[in-house]
């Protein structure tokens, strides 16, 4: 007996929202991250016969998500880059950025990341996919996927570590 | 914070983040992905059928009488077949698709064309591969004329052809450059020409 065939509604239903959170972690935009997840599993439905037979079809999708994203910024050529922390935190518009259901702070300890790294953290921790998967996915070297995993752990560990009450003396 | 608490945080903080797009609506767009599965040299070559376009003129057969249009001015498409079957397809002007459309299933083609909207909800994207397509229809120029050539014995059972364009994606229209001076230049060609292989239907390629 073959392996088994997914049904494309079962796996959308089941990988949906996980490619979804991935992808935002990734990109940090939950608009273009909808676009992209809707295009990416679109790409999936007319290539079924194919991809309900890849070994982690999650992973196809995201892969794809993310190639569309960088087809798209090539195509604008336009990037906000977000190198200055504390323009970061400044940003009024984070909380609309991402949506209302996510995390602000968490989420801008995130984008404060290296882009690849957000990526790194995204794969591994929310789509939970192996060193060797999300090495294959983002075209990098496994010991790259860990050192990338191991610098962004410190720097958000850093950047969300519960400040220490300050004791007050009277 | 080890490790496993900072990942679990970070999963926690997306968990309210849903895909909210229902898979109908994906599969509608899975759909137009898999019909705009292009033969190559379609999309590029479509760019010299209007400077093609009274060459093209002269390719009308006498039993498909190009829209009736006098041989001076442009006909928006002319469909001639020959007698092996295959059918010479050429379009100057992506308009009166219901014209071409009924013309080729009138030369027995199983066929949808659809120009502007997008691709016709009743039309189901069939899933044959690149080779099939190509086998079905290829772009050819030759002196100067550019033409669709469609070969309807090699399509597979139950399968017909789509036949649409990309709003927006084309380079505006351009005067035929042997066109009379004093014309316009053609209007509605608004994008390059895609072709698909779709399920035949009743209310898609008409039988």
């Amino acid at each position: 007996m073959g392996p088994q065939r997914l049904d494309f509604a079962e796996f959308y239903r089941n990988s949906a929202d996980e490619c979804l959170r991935t992808v935002l972690i990734s990109v940090s935009d939950q608009d273009t991250a909808r676009e992209l997840v809707d295009e990416a599993f679109a790409r999936a439905w007319a290539s079924w016969r194919t991809i309900n037979r890849h070994p982690a079809p999650k992973a196809w999708v995201v892969r794809t998500a993310l190639n569309l994203n960088v087809s798209r910024w090539r195509r604008r050529r336009r990037e906000v880059p977000v190198s200055d922390p504390g323009t970061v935190a400044d940003l009024p518009a984070v909380g609309e950025t991402f949506g209302s259901t996510v995390d602000p702070q968490i989420m801008v300890a995130l984008m404060r990341l290296p882009a690849r790294q957000r990526q790194v953290v995204a794969l591994r921790l929310i789509l939970d996919l192996d060193t060797g998967r999300t090495a294959e996915v983002l075209g990098i070297a496994p010991g790259t996927v860990m050192a990338h995993l191991g610098r962004a752990m410190a720097a958000l560990r850093i950047d969300l570590q519960p400040e220490p009450q300050q004791e007050t003396r009277s | 914070m080890n490790d496993d608490e900072l990942a679990t945080m970070l999963r926690d903080s997306v968990t309210g983040v849903h895909a909210n797009t229902p898979v109908n609506q994906i599969a509608s767009r899975g759909r137009a992905v898999r019909a705009r599965r292009r033969i190559p040299g379609v999309a590029a070559a479509m760019a010299g059928v209007a400077g093609a376009a009274l060459a093209v003129v002269a390719l009308v057969p006498s039993s498909h009488p190009a829209n009736r249009v006098p041989t001076a001015q442009l006909a928006a498409w002319t469909v001639a077949k020959h007698t092996d079957g295959d059918i010479y397809v050429t379009i100057n002007e992506l308009r009166d698709p219901a014209g071409l459309q009924a013309t080729l299933r009138a030369d027995g083609l199983p066929v949808n064309v659809s120009f502007g909207p997008p691709l016709s909800t009743s039309c189901q994207a069939d899933d044959a591969s690149k080779d099939v397509l190509k086998a079905v229809a290829e772009f050819k120029t030759s002196d100067g004329r550019a033409y669709l050539v469609i070969h309807p014995s090699a399509l597979p059972s139950s399968v017909g052809v789509s036949i649409f364009d990309e709003p927006g994606a084309g380079k505006p229209p351009v005067r035929p450059p042997t066109q009379d001076p004093g014309s316009l230049p053609p209007a509605g060609i608004t994008g390059p020409l895609a072709i698909g292989l779709v399920h035949e239907s009743q209310a898609c390629t008409g039988s």
